[in-house]
Protein backbone atom coordinates (compact mmCIF):
# COMPACT_ATOMS: atom_id res chain seq x y z
CA UNK A 1 0.00 0.00 0.00
CA UNK A 2 1.23 3.31 -0.84
CA UNK A 3 2.43 5.86 1.95
CA UNK A 4 -0.04 8.51 0.48
CA UNK A 5 -2.85 5.92 0.91
CA UNK A 6 -1.98 4.37 4.20
CA UNK A 7 -2.25 8.40 5.28
CA UNK A 8 -5.55 9.24 3.54
CA UNK A 9 -6.77 5.97 5.58
CA UNK A 10 -5.42 7.15 8.71
CA UNK A 11 -6.39 10.69 8.29
CA UNK A 12 -10.17 8.84 8.02
CA UNK A 13 -10.06 7.06 11.12
CA UNK A 14 -8.85 9.75 13.15
CA UNK A 15 -11.29 11.87 13.13
CA UNK A 16 -14.68 11.87 15.53
CA UNK A 17 -16.57 12.59 12.36
CA UNK A 18 -16.25 8.81 11.22
CA UNK A 19 -15.90 7.20 14.27
CA UNK A 20 -19.66 8.50 14.76
CA UNK A 21 -21.08 7.85 11.23
CA UNK A 22 -19.39 4.31 11.39
CA UNK A 23 -21.53 3.77 14.90
CA UNK A 24 -24.32 5.70 13.88
CA UNK A 25 -24.43 3.19 10.51
CA UNK A 26 -24.57 0.00 12.20
CA UNK A 27 -26.59 1.13 14.67
CA UNK A 28 -29.03 2.38 12.16
CA UNK A 29 -28.89 -0.58 10.28
CA UNK A 30 -29.13 -3.09 12.95
CA UNK A 31 -32.18 -1.33 14.20
CA UNK A 32 -34.21 -1.21 10.78
CA UNK A 33 -33.04 -4.61 9.85
CA UNK A 34 -33.81 -5.98 13.69
CA UNK A 35 -37.28 -4.15 13.94
CA UNK A 36 -38.41 -5.41 10.44
CA UNK A 37 -37.27 -9.07 10.88
CA UNK A 38 -39.40 -8.64 14.59
CA UNK A 39 -42.43 -6.75 13.02
CA UNK A 40 -42.97 -8.26 9.28
CA UNK A 41 -44.73 -11.28 8.56
CA UNK A 42 -45.13 -13.65 5.70
CA UNK A 43 -41.17 -13.26 4.69
CA UNK A 44 -40.21 -14.36 0.97
CA UNK A 45 -36.70 -14.87 -0.50
CA UNK A 46 -37.00 -11.75 -2.44
CA UNK A 47 -38.32 -9.87 0.61
CA UNK A 48 -35.22 -11.17 2.69
CA UNK A 49 -32.89 -10.07 0.29
CA UNK A 50 -34.26 -6.36 0.14
CA UNK A 51 -34.29 -6.36 3.85
CA UNK A 52 -30.55 -7.25 3.95
CA UNK A 53 -30.33 -4.11 1.47
CA UNK A 54 -30.70 -2.18 4.41
CA UNK A 55 -27.17 -1.08 4.48
CA UNK A 56 -26.66 2.44 5.49
CA UNK A 57 -23.34 2.74 4.86
CA UNK A 58 -23.53 3.23 1.20
CA UNK A 59 -25.24 6.75 2.59
CA UNK A 60 -22.80 7.15 4.85
CA UNK A 61 -19.65 6.84 3.26
CA UNK A 62 -21.22 8.90 0.52
CA UNK A 63 -21.39 11.41 2.76
CA UNK A 64 -18.16 11.02 4.53
CA UNK A 65 -16.40 11.22 1.44
CA UNK A 66 -17.88 14.66 0.34
CA UNK A 67 -17.09 15.41 4.41
CA UNK A 68 -13.65 14.48 3.76
CA UNK A 69 -13.29 15.75 0.22
CA UNK A 70 -14.77 19.43 0.70
CA UNK A 71 -13.11 19.71 4.21
CA UNK A 72 -9.65 19.67 2.97
CA UNK A 73 -10.98 23.19 2.09
CA UNK A 74 -13.55 23.96 4.58
CA UNK A 75 -10.24 23.47 7.02
CA UNK A 76 -8.04 24.52 4.90
CA UNK A 77 -5.91 21.25 5.47
CA UNK A 78 -5.71 20.90 1.20
CA UNK A 79 -2.66 23.60 1.69
CA UNK A 80 -0.69 20.87 4.28
CA UNK A 81 -1.97 17.73 2.07
CA UNK A 82 -0.72 19.23 -1.19
CA UNK A 83 2.71 20.07 0.85
CA UNK A 84 2.90 16.63 1.99
CA UNK A 85 2.02 15.31 -1.22
CA UNK A 86 2.66 17.87 -4.36
CA UNK A 87 1.13 15.82 -6.92
CA UNK A 88 -2.45 16.77 -6.85
CA UNK A 89 -3.44 13.91 -9.01
CA UNK A 90 -1.77 11.06 -6.66
CA UNK A 91 -3.07 12.90 -3.40
CA UNK A 92 -6.58 12.84 -5.32
CA UNK A 93 -6.58 9.31 -6.29
CA UNK A 94 -5.18 8.17 -3.16
CA UNK A 95 -8.06 9.82 -1.24
CA UNK A 96 -10.86 8.60 -3.65
CA UNK A 97 -9.25 5.04 -3.49
CA UNK A 98 -8.89 5.32 0.69
CA UNK A 99 -12.54 6.17 0.55
CA UNK A 100 -13.52 3.63 -1.42
CA UNK A 101 -11.59 0.69 0.77
CA UNK A 102 -13.64 2.46 3.79
CA UNK A 103 -16.93 2.00 2.05
CA UNK A 104 -16.41 -1.77 1.38
CA UNK A 105 -14.95 -2.24 4.71
CA UNK A 106 -17.85 -0.68 6.30
CA UNK A 107 -20.55 -2.11 4.44
CA UNK A 108 -18.89 -5.23 5.15
CA UNK A 109 -19.37 -4.80 8.96
CA UNK A 110 -22.42 -3.68 8.63
CA UNK A 111 -24.40 -6.43 6.31
CA UNK A 112 -22.26 -9.19 8.25
CA UNK A 113 -23.60 -7.65 11.20
CA UNK A 114 -27.08 -7.13 10.09
CA UNK A 115 -27.61 -10.91 8.51
CA UNK A 116 -26.12 -12.34 11.23
CA UNK A 117 -29.19 -10.30 13.21
CA UNK A 118 -31.87 -10.67 10.74
CA UNK A 119 -31.23 -13.98 10.32
CA UNK A 120 -30.63 -15.06 13.73
CA UNK A 121 -34.31 -13.18 14.31
CA UNK A 122 -35.88 -14.74 11.30
CA UNK A 123 -34.48 -18.36 12.61
CA UNK A 124 -36.58 -17.75 15.88
CA UNK A 125 -39.09 -17.02 14.34
CA UNK A 126 -39.31 -19.66 11.77
CA UNK A 127 -39.43 -17.36 8.54
CA UNK A 128 -37.76 -17.42 5.34
CA UNK A 129 -34.35 -17.21 5.67
CA UNK A 130 -31.48 -16.80 3.17
CA UNK A 131 -28.77 -19.45 2.30
CA UNK A 132 -24.80 -18.78 2.17
CA UNK A 133 -24.71 -18.44 -1.49
CA UNK A 134 -27.67 -16.05 -1.52
CA UNK A 135 -26.25 -14.07 1.73
CA UNK A 136 -22.66 -13.89 -0.45
CA UNK A 137 -24.52 -12.09 -3.66
CA UNK A 138 -25.78 -9.69 -1.51
CA UNK A 139 -23.01 -9.15 0.47
CA UNK A 140 -20.85 -8.24 -2.69
CA UNK A 141 -23.25 -6.08 -4.03
CA UNK A 142 -23.96 -3.89 -0.70
CA UNK A 143 -19.63 -3.84 -0.85
CA UNK A 144 -19.57 -2.33 -4.39
CA UNK A 145 -22.20 0.00 -4.15
CA UNK A 146 -20.57 1.17 -0.94
CA UNK A 147 -17.08 1.40 -2.56
CA UNK A 148 -18.31 3.20 -5.52
CA UNK A 149 -20.46 5.74 -3.70
CA UNK A 150 -17.18 6.51 -1.03
CA UNK A 151 -15.33 7.31 -4.17
CA UNK A 152 -18.11 9.64 -5.80
CA UNK A 153 -18.42 11.52 -2.52
CA UNK A 154 -14.98 12.34 -2.76
CA UNK A 155 -15.52 13.80 -6.46
CA UNK A 156 -18.73 15.56 -5.64
CA UNK A 157 -16.46 17.55 -2.13
CA UNK A 158 -13.75 18.04 -4.85
CA UNK A 159 -16.05 19.73 -7.38
CA UNK A 160 -18.30 21.39 -4.77
CA UNK A 161 -16.02 22.91 -2.25
CA UNK A 162 -18.47 24.37 0.33
CA UNK A 163 -18.91 21.55 2.53
CA UNK A 164 -22.39 22.24 3.63
CA UNK A 165 -23.63 23.25 0.19
CA UNK A 166 -22.35 19.98 -0.96
CA UNK A 167 -23.98 17.84 1.57
CA UNK A 168 -27.16 19.40 1.34
CA UNK A 169 -26.98 19.57 -2.58
CA UNK A 170 -26.29 15.80 -2.82
CA UNK A 171 -28.85 14.92 -0.32
CA UNK A 172 -31.85 16.86 -2.35
CA UNK A 173 -30.30 15.23 -4.77
CA UNK A 174 -30.46 11.58 -4.04
CA UNK A 175 -33.44 11.86 -2.06
CA UNK A 176 -35.45 14.16 -4.01
CA UNK A 177 -34.41 14.52 -7.52
CA UNK A 178 -33.29 11.67 -8.80
CA UNK A 179 -36.18 9.09 -7.11
CA UNK A 180 -38.35 11.89 -8.85
CA UNK A 181 -36.72 11.09 -12.07
CA UNK A 182 -37.09 7.09 -11.39
CA UNK A 183 -40.26 7.66 -11.47
CA UNK A 184 -41.32 10.25 -14.04
CA UNK A 185 -38.66 8.89 -16.69
CA UNK A 186 -36.89 5.52 -15.36
CA UNK A 187 -35.00 5.05 -18.69
CA UNK A 188 -33.11 8.32 -17.66
CA UNK A 189 -34.17 7.86 -13.91
CA UNK A 190 -32.00 4.33 -13.97
CA UNK A 191 -28.35 5.93 -15.25
CA UNK A 192 -28.43 8.14 -11.71
CA UNK A 193 -25.31 7.75 -9.79
CA UNK A 194 -27.14 7.44 -6.18
CA UNK A 195 -30.28 6.10 -6.43
CA UNK A 196 -30.80 4.52 -10.15
CA UNK A 197 -27.57 3.15 -11.05
CA UNK A 198 -26.71 1.80 -7.18
CA UNK A 199 -30.53 0.34 -7.05
CA UNK A 200 -29.75 -1.50 -10.79
CA UNK A 201 -26.29 -2.80 -8.86
CA UNK A 202 -28.30 -4.25 -5.69
CA UNK A 203 -31.33 -5.62 -7.99
CA UNK A 204 -33.77 -3.96 -5.84
CA UNK A 205 -36.70 -1.46 -8.25
CA UNK A 206 -37.88 0.95 -5.86
CA UNK A 207 -40.93 1.79 -8.58
CA UNK A 208 -43.65 -0.08 -10.06
CA UNK A 209 -42.96 0.57 -13.96
CA UNK A 210 -40.10 0.07 -15.89
CA UNK A 211 -36.82 -2.13 -15.09
CA UNK A 212 -33.50 -1.12 -13.75
CA UNK A 213 -29.98 -1.27 -15.59
CA UNK A 214 -28.67 -5.10 -15.18
CA UNK A 215 -26.22 -5.18 -12.42
CA UNK A 216 -23.22 -5.20 -14.44
CA UNK A 217 -24.19 -2.41 -16.89
CA UNK A 218 -25.23 -0.57 -13.53
CA UNK A 219 -21.50 -1.00 -12.18
CA UNK A 220 -20.62 0.67 -15.38
CA UNK A 221 -22.50 3.16 -15.16
CA UNK A 222 -20.99 3.96 -11.66
CA UNK A 223 -17.46 3.80 -12.58
CA UNK A 224 -18.60 5.88 -15.22
CA UNK A 225 -19.86 8.56 -12.80
CA UNK A 226 -16.71 7.97 -10.36
CA UNK A 227 -14.50 8.69 -13.50
CA UNK A 228 -16.25 11.60 -14.85
CA UNK A 229 -16.03 12.91 -11.22
CA UNK A 230 -12.91 12.13 -11.11
CA UNK A 231 -11.59 13.89 -14.41
CA UNK A 232 -13.76 17.20 -12.88
CA UNK A 233 -12.02 17.11 -9.53
CA UNK A 234 -8.65 16.37 -10.91
CA UNK A 235 -8.94 19.31 -13.55
CA UNK A 236 -9.76 21.42 -11.07
CA UNK A 237 -7.76 20.49 -8.39
CA UNK A 238 -4.31 20.59 -11.01
CA UNK A 239 -4.72 24.28 -11.96
CA UNK A 240 -6.14 26.20 -8.23
CA UNK A 241 -4.22 28.17 -7.20
CA UNK A 242 -4.01 27.51 -3.10
CA UNK A 243 -3.84 31.05 -1.91
CA UNK B 1 24.84 26.25 -4.95
CA UNK B 2 22.03 28.60 -3.45
CA UNK B 3 19.19 26.33 -1.77
CA UNK B 4 16.49 28.86 -3.13
CA UNK B 5 16.53 30.14 -6.13
CA UNK B 6 14.05 32.68 -7.73
CA UNK B 7 14.18 33.82 -10.65
CA UNK B 8 11.99 36.87 -12.29
CA UNK B 9 9.16 35.64 -10.47
CA UNK B 10 5.70 37.24 -11.62
CA UNK B 11 2.26 36.43 -10.42
CA UNK B 12 -0.65 37.77 -11.52
CA UNK B 13 -4.28 37.94 -9.99
CA UNK B 14 -6.54 38.60 -12.42
CA UNK B 15 -5.56 42.88 -13.49
CA UNK B 16 -3.37 42.48 -10.01
CA UNK B 17 0.29 42.18 -9.89
CA UNK B 18 0.88 40.54 -6.93
CA UNK B 19 4.56 39.78 -7.42
CA UNK B 20 6.53 41.46 -10.06
CA UNK B 21 10.12 40.08 -11.53
CA UNK B 22 11.22 39.46 -8.09
CA UNK B 23 14.85 37.48 -7.93
CA UNK B 24 16.75 36.16 -4.89
CA UNK B 25 18.71 33.57 -3.38
CA UNK B 26 18.76 31.90 -0.33
CA UNK B 27 22.54 30.34 1.03
CA UNK B 28 22.40 27.17 3.15
CA UNK B 29 23.89 27.96 6.41
CA UNK B 30 21.97 32.07 6.65
CA UNK B 31 18.89 33.00 8.00
CA UNK B 32 17.58 35.12 5.23
CA UNK B 33 14.50 37.81 6.00
CA UNK B 34 11.90 38.35 3.83
CA UNK B 35 10.54 42.19 4.73
CA UNK B 36 8.14 43.82 3.18
CA UNK B 37 4.85 45.27 4.58
CA UNK B 38 1.02 43.41 4.54
CA UNK B 39 0.25 42.97 0.94
CA UNK B 40 3.51 43.08 -0.43
CA UNK B 41 3.78 40.06 -1.60
CA UNK B 42 5.23 37.76 0.28
CA UNK B 43 3.25 35.27 1.22
CA UNK B 44 2.33 34.91 -2.65
CA UNK B 45 5.70 34.38 -3.60
CA UNK B 46 6.53 31.51 -0.96
CA UNK B 47 3.48 29.85 -1.77
CA UNK B 48 4.83 29.40 -5.55
CA UNK B 49 8.02 28.58 -4.16
CA UNK B 50 6.43 25.72 -2.45
CA UNK B 51 4.25 24.96 -5.54
CA UNK B 52 0.84 26.30 -4.25
CA UNK B 53 -0.08 28.53 -6.78
CA UNK B 54 1.18 28.95 -10.28
CA UNK B 55 3.74 31.69 -11.43
CA UNK B 56 2.63 33.65 -14.63
CA UNK B 57 6.17 34.18 -14.91
CA UNK B 58 9.72 33.15 -14.07
CA UNK B 59 10.63 30.27 -11.82
CA UNK B 60 11.13 29.67 -7.84
CA UNK B 61 13.27 26.32 -7.00
CA UNK B 62 15.38 24.58 -4.82
CA UNK B 63 18.75 23.71 -6.18
CA UNK B 64 17.21 24.02 -9.65
CA UNK B 65 14.58 21.65 -8.63
CA UNK B 66 10.39 22.75 -8.33
CA UNK B 67 9.16 21.90 -5.56
CA UNK B 68 6.76 19.20 -7.08
CA UNK B 69 9.65 17.42 -9.02
CA UNK B 70 11.13 17.21 -4.99
CA UNK B 71 11.51 13.00 -3.93
CA UNK B 72 9.86 12.94 -0.39
CA UNK B 73 9.61 16.83 -0.50
CA UNK B 74 9.83 17.04 3.70
CA UNK B 75 12.87 15.61 3.82
CA UNK B 76 13.98 18.74 1.77
CA UNK B 77 11.69 21.25 3.03
CA UNK B 78 9.44 22.18 5.53
CA UNK B 79 7.05 24.86 5.42
CA UNK B 80 5.06 27.35 7.79
CA UNK B 81 2.47 29.36 5.82
CA UNK B 82 0.75 31.86 7.68
CA UNK B 83 -2.51 30.49 8.03
CA UNK B 84 -1.35 27.22 9.24
CA UNK B 85 -5.04 25.04 9.38
CA UNK B 86 -5.50 21.73 11.27
CA UNK B 87 -8.80 19.76 11.50
CA UNK B 88 -9.75 21.11 14.62
CA UNK B 89 -11.22 16.87 15.07
CA UNK B 90 -7.52 15.56 15.33
CA UNK B 91 -5.07 15.29 17.85
CA UNK B 92 -1.52 17.09 17.09
CA UNK B 93 0.03 13.94 17.51
CA UNK B 94 -2.92 11.86 14.78
CA UNK B 95 -1.74 15.24 12.51
CA UNK B 96 1.72 14.75 12.91
CA UNK B 97 1.51 10.59 12.10
CA UNK B 98 -0.51 11.22 9.18
CA UNK B 99 2.36 13.57 7.82
CA UNK B 100 4.91 11.02 9.38
CA UNK B 101 3.14 8.35 7.42
CA UNK B 102 3.17 10.88 4.13
CA UNK B 103 6.45 11.72 4.52
CA UNK B 104 7.71 8.01 5.15
CA UNK B 105 9.68 9.11 8.16
CA UNK B 106 9.68 6.73 11.12
CA UNK B 107 6.72 7.40 13.55
CA UNK B 108 8.90 7.57 16.22
CA UNK B 109 10.03 11.28 14.77
CA UNK B 110 6.61 12.52 16.00
CA UNK B 111 7.15 12.31 19.56
CA UNK B 112 11.16 14.00 18.73
CA UNK B 113 9.43 17.15 17.35
CA UNK B 114 6.54 17.50 19.34
CA UNK B 115 8.94 17.51 22.37
CA UNK B 116 11.38 20.00 20.40
CA UNK B 117 8.64 22.37 20.42
CA UNK B 118 7.31 21.80 23.63
CA UNK B 119 3.69 20.07 22.29
CA UNK B 120 4.57 16.92 24.61
CA UNK B 121 2.09 17.44 27.25
CA UNK B 122 -0.58 18.68 24.63
CA UNK B 123 -0.03 15.83 22.15
CA UNK B 124 -3.44 13.85 22.33
CA UNK B 125 -5.17 17.10 22.77
CA UNK B 126 -8.01 17.85 19.68
CA UNK B 127 -6.19 20.92 18.02
CA UNK B 128 -9.67 22.56 18.16
CA UNK B 129 -8.65 23.73 21.69
CA UNK B 130 -5.18 24.87 20.75
CA UNK B 131 -4.17 28.42 21.48
CA UNK B 132 -2.73 30.09 18.20
CA UNK B 133 0.92 30.06 19.58
CA UNK B 134 0.04 26.53 20.44
CA UNK B 135 -0.89 26.15 16.35
CA UNK B 136 1.65 27.88 15.61
CA UNK B 137 4.23 25.41 17.37
CA UNK B 138 2.20 22.27 15.88
CA UNK B 139 2.75 23.88 12.17
CA UNK B 140 6.57 24.26 13.32
CA UNK B 141 6.76 20.87 14.42
CA UNK B 142 5.17 19.41 10.95
CA UNK B 143 7.81 21.58 9.29
CA UNK B 144 10.61 19.82 11.02
CA UNK B 145 9.41 16.35 11.00
CA UNK B 146 11.75 15.34 7.89
CA UNK B 147 14.54 17.07 9.00
CA UNK B 148 14.73 19.12 5.99
CA UNK B 149 17.65 21.27 4.56
CA UNK B 150 15.84 24.26 3.83
CA UNK B 151 13.14 25.59 6.33
CA UNK B 152 10.35 28.30 4.95
CA UNK B 153 8.51 30.45 7.68
CA UNK B 154 5.86 32.73 6.47
CA UNK B 155 5.23 35.12 9.65
CA UNK B 156 6.13 31.99 12.01
CA UNK B 157 5.95 34.71 15.13
CA UNK B 158 2.26 35.63 14.64
CA UNK B 159 0.43 34.91 17.96
CA UNK B 160 3.20 33.58 19.66
CA UNK B 161 3.94 35.64 22.91
CA UNK B 162 7.44 37.45 23.96
CA UNK B 163 8.88 33.54 25.54
CA UNK B 164 7.51 32.00 22.07
CA UNK B 165 8.79 34.64 19.71
CA UNK B 166 12.50 34.30 21.64
CA UNK B 167 12.35 31.01 21.52
CA UNK B 168 11.30 31.23 17.43
CA UNK B 169 14.66 33.26 17.24
CA UNK B 170 16.86 30.68 18.75
CA UNK B 171 15.12 27.92 16.44
CA UNK B 172 16.27 30.24 13.21
CA UNK B 173 19.35 30.87 14.40
CA UNK B 174 19.45 26.85 15.62
CA UNK B 175 18.45 25.84 12.57
CA UNK B 176 21.01 27.84 10.50
CA UNK B 177 24.07 27.12 12.52
CA UNK B 178 22.97 23.23 12.02
CA UNK B 179 24.06 24.73 7.97
CA UNK B 180 20.08 24.84 7.16
CA UNK B 181 19.04 27.26 4.66
CA UNK B 182 16.25 29.68 6.44
CA UNK B 183 13.58 31.97 4.20
CA UNK B 184 11.63 33.83 7.44
CA UNK B 185 8.90 35.91 6.10
CA UNK B 186 7.36 39.17 7.95
CA UNK B 187 5.90 42.35 8.10
CA UNK B 188 7.50 43.16 11.16
CA UNK B 189 11.37 44.24 10.82
CA UNK B 190 11.90 44.29 14.43
CA UNK B 191 11.31 41.24 14.98
CA UNK B 192 13.39 39.08 12.56
CA UNK B 193 16.02 41.95 12.46
CA UNK B 194 17.96 40.25 15.33
CA UNK B 195 18.03 36.73 13.97
CA UNK B 196 18.55 37.40 9.78
CA UNK B 197 22.31 37.47 8.41
CA UNK B 198 20.68 38.48 4.86
CA UNK B 199 17.67 40.11 4.12
CA UNK B 200 15.02 40.53 0.85
CA UNK B 201 12.69 43.68 1.00
CA UNK B 202 10.09 44.04 -1.11
CA UNK B 203 7.03 46.22 -1.28
CA UNK B 204 4.09 46.30 -3.98
CA UNK B 205 5.71 42.98 -5.28
CA UNK B 206 8.64 44.54 -6.38
CA UNK B 207 12.33 44.13 -4.86
CA UNK B 208 13.22 47.17 -2.90
CA UNK B 209 16.74 45.38 -1.70
CA UNK B 210 18.45 42.79 -1.01
CA UNK B 211 22.04 41.73 0.73
CA UNK B 212 22.91 41.75 4.43
CA UNK B 213 20.58 43.91 6.83
CA UNK B 214 23.19 46.65 7.48
CA UNK B 215 23.78 46.91 3.17
CA UNK B 216 20.37 47.08 2.84
CA UNK B 217 18.88 49.42 6.16
CA UNK B 218 22.37 51.09 6.29
CA UNK B 219 25.30 49.81 7.29
CA UNK B 220 27.79 53.17 6.39
CA UNK B 221 24.58 54.81 5.38
CA UNK B 222 23.18 55.11 8.38
CA UNK B 223 24.83 58.56 8.75
CA UNK B 224 22.34 60.61 8.41
CA UNK B 225 22.12 64.55 8.55
CA UNK B 226 19.29 66.25 9.12
CA UNK B 227 19.61 70.17 7.58
CA UNK B 228 17.39 72.82 6.62
CA UNK B 229 17.77 75.09 4.50
CA UNK B 230 16.10 78.40 2.90
CA UNK B 231 16.00 76.66 -0.96
CA UNK B 232 16.00 73.07 -0.07
CA UNK B 233 15.72 72.34 -3.36
CA UNK B 234 18.84 73.93 -4.66
CA UNK B 235 20.64 72.74 -1.87
CA UNK B 236 19.41 69.08 -2.41
CA UNK B 237 20.48 68.88 -6.24
CA UNK B 238 23.37 70.02 -4.52
CA UNK B 239 23.79 67.43 -1.96
CA UNK B 240 22.58 64.73 -4.67
CA UNK B 241 25.89 65.99 -7.15
CA UNK B 242 28.01 64.95 -4.52
CA UNK B 243 26.49 61.49 -4.34
CA UNK B 244 24.84 61.32 -1.26
CA UNK B 245 20.98 60.22 -1.08
CA UNK B 246 18.84 62.86 -0.25
CA UNK B 247 15.33 62.26 1.60
CA UNK B 248 12.57 64.85 1.84
CA UNK B 249 10.83 65.21 6.07
CA UNK B 250 8.48 67.93 5.78
CA UNK B 251 10.25 70.89 5.04
CA UNK B 252 13.83 69.07 6.47
CA UNK B 253 16.18 67.16 4.43
CA UNK B 254 17.76 64.00 5.34
CA UNK B 255 21.06 63.09 3.71
CA UNK B 256 21.75 59.25 4.10
CA UNK B 257 25.58 59.15 4.33
CA UNK B 258 26.89 62.58 5.09
CA UNK B 259 27.94 63.79 8.41
CA UNK B 260 26.71 67.86 9.62
CA UNK B 261 29.92 68.77 8.56
CA UNK B 262 30.06 67.67 5.07
CA UNK B 263 26.94 68.59 4.43
CA UNK B 264 27.58 72.46 5.63
CA UNK B 265 30.54 72.23 3.36
CA UNK B 266 28.54 71.26 0.82
CA UNK B 267 25.87 74.31 1.55
CA UNK B 268 28.67 76.93 1.64
CA UNK B 269 29.47 76.09 -1.56
CA UNK B 270 26.04 76.20 -3.31
CA UNK B 271 25.54 79.32 -1.50
CA UNK B 272 22.52 78.38 0.45
CA UNK B 273 21.64 79.52 3.35
CA UNK B 274 21.38 77.28 6.38
CA UNK B 275 18.13 77.74 8.90
CA UNK B 276 19.37 74.12 10.63
CA UNK B 277 21.58 71.45 10.61
CA UNK B 278 21.69 68.32 13.17
CA UNK B 279 22.70 64.13 13.29
CA UNK B 280 20.03 62.16 13.11
CA UNK B 281 20.20 58.96 14.39
CA UNK B 282 18.28 56.46 11.46
CA UNK B 283 16.41 53.33 13.40
CA UNK B 284 16.50 50.19 10.78
CA UNK B 285 12.78 50.42 11.26
CA UNK B 286 12.82 53.96 9.71
CA UNK B 287 15.02 52.68 6.70
CA UNK B 288 12.54 49.94 6.11
CA UNK B 289 9.92 52.04 6.32
CA UNK B 290 11.64 54.36 4.00
CA UNK B 291 12.87 51.43 1.52
CA UNK B 292 8.97 50.48 1.59
CA UNK B 293 6.94 53.41 1.41
CA UNK B 294 5.40 52.66 4.71
CA UNK B 295 4.77 54.93 8.02
CA UNK B 296 7.15 54.85 10.43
Amino acid sequence: MSPLLRAELLKLRTTRTFITLVSVTLVLSLVVVGLTAILADDFTEDSVREMFTFDFSSLFILLLGVTGMAGEWRHRTITSSVLAAPDRLKLLTAKVISYAVAGALLSLIVTVALMALGTLILSIRDETTLGLTDLADVLWRNLVVAALLGAFGVCVGGIVRNQIVAIVGLLVFAFALEPALLNLAIDVGRFGPTVGAPNGIIGINPVDDGELLEPGIAGLVMIGWVGLGFGLTAALLRRRDLV
Amino acid sequence: MAAVEIRDLHKRFGSVNAVSGLSFDVAPGRVTGFLGPNGAGKSTTLRALLGLIRPTDGTATFGGRRYEELDRPSTQVGAVLEDASFHPGRTARNHLRVLAVTGEHPLGRVDEVLGAVGLSDAADRRVKGYSMGMRQRLAIAAALLGDPEVLILDEPTNGLDPPGISWMRRLLREQAANGRAVLVSSHLLAEVAQSVDDVVIIANGEMRGRGTLEEVLGGDERTVTEVRATDPERLAQAIEQRGHRVERDGSALLVVGATPEEVGVIALEAQVALAGLAPRTRSLEAAFFALTGGES
